[in-house]
């Protein structure tokens, strides 16, 4: 397989380990939003945000509660259709596709666009089934294939040193830190080139937390990153930009050196201190 | 000062003397309660044990003064309740799948409910009379599938009730996250949901066999019974509430012996599949 063998060439690169070997690529835009609003039984959560995502960075959003970071990266997948009365206007351009357009296939586009959310859900299931439940949504493999791609998966989530030995228990008899592991493993298993993070260290202790955002470092290598969080540290830790949201509006949005050191605006300014929010 | 103390003394008398009656009259009621149940349970296990016999299982009813057994009503039974969960089972789980899962906040699934709540409660003699008036009395003749259909009629509301509130407790993340993977509805619905709810289904639909397995009025109505040995599910059929309504009344020894028998391998049945429900809803908490 084509991707496999670009998978195993850039893992060689993470050993290498040089932060500088991921800004030589070349970062082209994944996602680019025009003048994006979002509207839910007649609230209107987004307001005309414009911003481009690029490939192999990472991107976090920041803001209050209800500033319409989740519903921002929820719409990245178009998730927000599982309930009614929900819809979005504008452009949403992955790839140069209009994702909004009505002839999308979502279910395609979910493939490409992985989602890991604030509670680890593993699926009542062995962790094994966990990560392969997208694999056999999609291909047909022999079982020692799906054992190669379910491995795979695990041991870039480095969850496979900790989990080979029980892969046929529940995935629940797992601690949160690794559940959402899990939950990256299944989100990768099916090779997307996008993953969304929605405050996937929310629910987690500080030492798991750690090990998500080490991860986090690592997949960027291979994957466009959006992450939303509650924690100004966490943005500034493990993102490349920076988008900062207020009532619904891109209040900034520029890379973490400009937002965390020199933000253009007051407002930014005052969320990033702390007297706001 | 003292005053304060005293009223507050009478105060706390009066309190703790209401509290006292309140527990004594509560005991009483579940005293009353579990004797009464006792009561039941002793005298059918005492009656009953009497006529447990190898034969009981052999030979089916036969005329009053020869010795008989309940073998042809304990296969109708069988036959006929599970003729019933067959069909009862499958259209309570995917109407309660709708409610759950396609039909949430619409006004149509409101009526839906609303209609199975009084089906839920309808009285099974009024089942059993409707259905002989579209199955049986237009074909001129009693059988033992329409007294499935009249059974699955009473199945079909305690299934979909339970369908409904297990799927219901399945957490919205669980279905974000296999429809983030790119999971159509069906697939999230079958392999997440289902899979979630699996033992209270299972456990919903053991309830309504408990239930129905004890249900006679709709059988007289439609399945009948039948002195004999019979397979034929398009004639009538034996089925043990039917034998137990028809013998308790005989004036025949034999005959009441046997009624005593059928009501006990009821009520054991039930009594089991509650258990066997109870175990396996245990096991879903855990």
């Amino acid at each position: 397989m084509k991707n496999q063998k670009t998978v195993s060439v850039k893992k060689t690169e993470v050993k290498t380990g040089t932060k500088n070997s991921v800004g030589a690529l070349p970062s082209s835009a994944k996602f680019e939003l025009q003048k994006v609003s979002f509207y839910y039984q007649g609230f209107q959560a987004l307001k005309d945000v414009s911003l481009t995502l690029k490939d192999r960075q990472v991107t976090a959003f920041i803001g209050p509660s209800g500033c319409g970071k989740s519903t921002l990266l929820r719409m990245l997948n178009r998730i927000y259709e599982l309930y009614p009365g929900q819809y979005a206007t504008g452009k949403i351009l992955f790839d140069g596709q209009n994702i909004l357009g009505r002839t999308v296939d979502v279910n395609r586009l979910r493939k490409s666009v992985g989602m890991v959310f604030q509670k680890p859900s593993p699926f009542p299931m062995s962790i094994f089934d966990n990560v392969a439940f997208g694999i056999r949504l999609y291909h047909k493999y022999s079982a020692s294939e799906l054992e190669g791609r379910v491995e795979t998966a695990l041991r870039k989530t480095g969850l496979w040193e900790e989990v080979k030995d029980k892969l046929k228990q529940s995935g629940n008899s797992l601690s949160g830190g690794q559940q959402q592991r899990v939950c990256i493993a299944r989100a990768i298993a099916i090779q997307p080139s996008v993953l969304l993070l929605d405050e996937p260290t929310s629910a987690l202790d500080p030492i798991s937390t750690q090990r998500i955002e080490e991860l986090v470092a690592e997949l960027k290598t291979d994957y466009c990153i959006a992450i939303v969080t509650h924690n100004m540290r966490q943005a500034a830790r493990v993102s490349d930009y920076t988008a900062f949201l207020y009532q619904g509006e891109l209040i900034e949005f520029d890379t973490n050196e400009k937002i965390f050191t020199q933000p253009r605006l007051k407002q930014t300014e005052d969320y990033i201190t702390g007297r706001i929010g | 000062m003292t005053a304060i103390i005293t009223s507050l003394t009478s105060l706390y008398f009066r309190r703790r003397l209401f509290d006292g009656l309140v527990k004594i009259f509560a005991w009483s009621a579940v005293i009353f309660a579990a004797a009464v149940l006792l009561f039941v349970l002793g005298m059918l296990f005492v009656k009953g044990l009497e006529g447990i016999s190898f034969q009981l299982f052999t030979h089916s009813t036969s005329p009053a003064g020869t010795k008989g057994g309940l073998a042809n009503a304990m296969v109708g039974s069988l036959i006929i309740t599970f003729g019933a969960v067959a069909i009862g089972a499958p259209a309570g789980i995917l109407a309660g799948t709708y409610l759950a899962e396609y039909g949430r906040g619409k006004k149509l699934s409101g009526a839906i409910r609303f209609a199975n709540d009084i089906l839920l409660s309808s009285p099974s003699i009024i089942i059993g009379l409707f259905i002989y008036t579209i199955a049986v009395a237009p074909l001129k003749h009693f059988s033992a599938w329409s007294g499935s259909v009249a059974l699955a009629i009473i199945t079909l509301p305690v299934v979909l009730r339970t369908t409904e509130d297990m799927l219901l407790m399945v957490p919205n993340a669980l279905r974000e996250a296999a429809a983030a993977l790119g999971a159509t509805k069906w697939r999230v619905i079958i392999l997440i949901c289902y899979r979630s709810a699996r033992q209270g289904i299972i456990n919903g639909m053991l309830l309504a066999v408990a239930r129905i397995s004890g249900e006679t009025a709709p059988l007289i109505f439609t399945s009948l019974g039948n002195q004999n040995w019979s397979l034929d599910i398009a004639a009538p059929m034996a089925a043990l509430p039917i034998v137990i309504y028809n013998y308790a009344r005989s004036p025949y020894e034999d005959q009441i012996q046997l009624a005593w028998s059928g009501a006990l391998l009821i009520t054991v049945a039930i009594l089991l599949l509650n258990i066997v429900a109870k175990m396996l809803g245990g096991q879903n908490r855990r």
